[in-house]
């Protein structure tokens, strides 16, 4: 299967390329940065294609992902995994206009464009497909300083519902994976004290594990998971 | 025109209405050729993949006549 999954160059977004070429998918990788991981990842695996891409300018995406040299229509799109995400960690009394914008270009709007150019070429080569949306839990919990972002994924997660309900009918599936704390870059700006605060707030006392989050998200774009679609899948090491 | 016809027959032979009645710029989408809106998105997408424009991105569209002028063909 051909596999679309953005945010690809680290953390979470480049365990989900690892697992998904183990699992012999052929994947289209976009970052911003062609990091030194992602460049041992597609060396000798010619499964693997990459385009660096700023996830940031919304209007411009679209052009950049579905084009001739990268994802054509000649390129049947399987799955597609929504996985870019930028962080804007601030209290909600100090909101700045400009950042909750630049963020909601990169959590949303592109999300939103991405996912009706994939729609369209779902529909094009009729053989259906299966969307992922990486959220957080921090859109379910509360989380101080975490507002805005978990507004962000708090709209991904409506919209997936209602992309299921939409698209079902044409053997489109849409599902968020929702994942808890884990020790990825995106959390590197807390203390050591922070984080054992959030882990004690899980029912396993521990960080999730992105390979947990990976090898879900693969179950959810296979066959496996036919059944399955408009849902949030929790995978947060049973936080409360 | 011909190349949009034949779009418009394999949307119609997809959605288990084949029909080789005549097709006049004047035709309605939905009210001539019962296309609802999973047709029309089917529509749209063999439309752009074939002439690189989106037709229904600046509104609503309901001719055939209104896609030809779009497509200035």
């Amino acid at each position: 299967m051909n596999i679309l999954v953005t945010g690809a160059s680290k953390g979470v977004g480049l365990e989900i390329c690892k697992t998904l070429l183990r699992e012999g998918h052929a994947v289209y990788g976009v970052s911003r940065t062609f990091t030194d991981d992602l460049k041992k990842l597609a060396e000798g695996n010619c499964a693997f294609h990459f385009k660096s891409v700023d996830l940031g300018d919304s209007a411009a995406a679209k052009d950049a992902v579905f084009s001739a040299d990268f994802i054509p229509n000649s390129v049947p799109l399987g799955g597609f995994v929504n996985n870019a995400a930028q962080v804007y960690d601030d209290i909600v009394t100090n909101i700045s206009l400009d950042r909750l914008k630049a963020m909601y270009d990169v959590n949303v709007f592109t999300p939103m464009l991405l996912t009706k150019y994939a729609i369209r070429n779902m529909i094009f080569n009729r053989g259906g497909g299966s969307i992922v949306h990486i959220s957080s839990i921090s859109a379910h919990t509360g989380y101080k300083g975490l507002a805005m972002y978990a507004s962000s994924k708090g709209a991904l997660e409506a919209f997936s519902k209602n992309t299921a309900r939409e698209w079902g009918e044409k053997g489109v599936r849409s599902n968020v994976v929702v994942p808890g704390f884990m020790d990825t870059a995106m959390s590197s700006t807390l203390s050591d004290e922070q984080k054992n605060r959030i882990y004690k707030r899980t029912s396993l006392k521990k960080a999730t594990e992105v390979e947990s989050v990976a090898e879900t998200v693969a179950f959810l774009l296979s066959d496996k998971a036919r059944s399955i679609t408009g849902q949030n899948i929790n995978v947060d090491a049973g936080t409360i | 025109m011909e190349k949009l016809e034949s779009i418009i027959r394999l949307i119609q032979d997809n959605k288990g209405a084949p029909s080789r009645a005549p097709i006049a710029a004047e035709t309605r989408f939905r009210e001539d050729l019962g296309f609802d809106s999973f047709d029309l998105a089917e529509f749209t997408v063999h439309v752009e993949d074939a002439f690189g424009v989106d037709v229904f991105e600046g509104g609503v569209v309901e001719t055939v006549g209104e896609v030809k002028k779009k497509l200035k063909i």
